[in-house]
C-alpha cells in the first residue's frame, strides 16, 4: 500500500480517538470504575497496535524510532482515557498501551501481505468504537 | 563490549529501584484495598518481568526457557507478597510479560528476524530501546509510590 493512504488511514483514527474522547468526557458521571478501567485499557491497547503498525509499514528503515513513537502514543492515549476516572485507572491504562506499543512494530514489520491485517485492525478498532458506546449507553 | 556495559549499568540501576519500592509494598501491604492491590499487581509485574527478560536476553543470548520461567517467578513472587485477588493475576502477567521481553531481546539481537532491511540494520542501535524502556519505568515506579500516598 502507498504511504499516502497509510497516513490519511492514521489521521482517520486519530479523529475517531478524539470524537470517542469527547464522547466519554461528556458522560464520564455516568460510567462505573470497572468500565472506567476496561475502556482506558482497551483503547490505550488499540490506539498503540494502529500506531505500530501503519506507521512501521509507512516508514519501515526507522525500527528504534517507531518502536519508541508507538509505545509512547500508546501510553499517552491510556493516560488520556484513564486519568478522566481516576488515578488507579490512569496505571493500568499507561501500563497496557506500553507494552502493546513496543510489541506492535515488531508484529508490523514481519507481516507478508499487510493489506489484510490492516483491515483486521481497523475493524478490531471500530469494533471496540461501537462496544465502548453501547457499554455506556447502557450503564 | 561498551553496550554490555551499558546494559549492566540500566539494569543495576532498575534493580536498585525494584528493591526499594519491593520493602515498601511489603511494610504497607496491609493499607490496600482489592481493587488497588489488582491493578498494583498488574502494572509492577508486567513491567519488571518484561524489562528483566530483555535485559537477561541481551546479556545471556540463547537462553529461552530460563527467561521465560523467571518472568512466571517474578509474578509468582510480587502476587504473594500482595495476597487474595491478586495471585492469579500476578501469575499471568507476568508470564506475558516475560514472553514479550524475550522476543524484544531476540530481535534486537538479530534484526534479520523480523526482516528489518540490511541497510538499515546497522542504524538501528542496540541501546536505544532498553534506555527508553528503563526511563519510563522509573516514571512508572515513582507513579506507584506517588499514588501511596494520595
Amino acid at each position: 500500500m502507498k504511504e499516502v493512504t497509510l497516513l490519511y488511514l492514521l489521521t482517520i483514527d486519530i479523529l475517531l480517538c478524539g470524537i470517542l474522547f469527547v464522547y466519554v468526557f461528556r458522560r464520564k458521571k455516568w460510567v462505573g470504575i470497572q468500565l472506567g478501567m476496561n475502556i482506558s485499557q482497551a483503547m490505550g491497547g488499540v490506539a498503540a497496535l494502529l500506531a505500530g503498525i501503519v506507521l512501521i509499514l509507512a516508514f519501515p528503515f526507522h525500527f528504534s524510532l517507531i518502536t519508541i513513537t508507538s509505545a509512547a502514543i500508546g501510553a499517552a492515549a491510556g493516560a488520556a482515557f484513564g486519568l478522566l476516572f481516576d488515578y488507579q485507572t490512569c496505571l493500568a491504562g499507561v501500563t497496557n498501551g506500553f507494552m502493546v506499543g513496543i510489541m506492535a512494530p515488531m508484529l508490523g514489520s514481519v507481516l507478508d501481505m499487510p493489506g489484510q491485517i490492516i483491515l483486521f485492525v481497523h475493524g478490531l478498532f471500530l469494533f471496540c468504537f461501537l462496544f465502548i458506546i453501547i457499554s455506556i449507553q447502557r450503564s | 563490549m561498551r553496550k554490555l556495559l551499558f546494559i549492566l549499568l540500566l539494569s543495576s540501576w532498575n534493580g536498585a529501584e525494584l528493591y526499594r519500592i519491593y520493602h515498601l509494598l511489603k511494610k504497607k501491604r496491609l493499607l490496600f484495598d482489592d481493587h488497588f492491590t489488582l491493578v498494583i499487581c498488574m502494572t509492577i509485574s508486567m513491567l519488571t518481568s518484561f524489562l528483566f527478560t530483555m535485559y537477561f536476553i541481551l546479556l545471556f543470548p540463547g537462553f529461552y526457557g530460563a527467561s521465560l520461567l523467571f518472568g512466571a517467578g517474578v509474578g509468582w513472587n510480587f502476587g504473594k507478597l500482595l495476597r487474595n485477588p491478586a495471585q492469579l493475576n500476578g501469575l499471568y502477567n507476568g508470564a506475558i510479560g516475560g514472553a514479550m521481553g524475550t522476543m524484544l531481546g531476540a530481535v534486537l539481537q538479530n534484526p534479520a528476524l523480523c526482516r528489518i532491511p540490511v541497510e538499515s540494520a546497522a542504524a538501528m542501535d542496540l541501546s536505544a530501546i532498553p534506555f527508553a524502556a528503563s526511563c519510563f519505568y522509573a516514571c512508572i515506579l515513582l507513579s506507584i509510590r506517588y499514588s501511596l500516598r494520595i
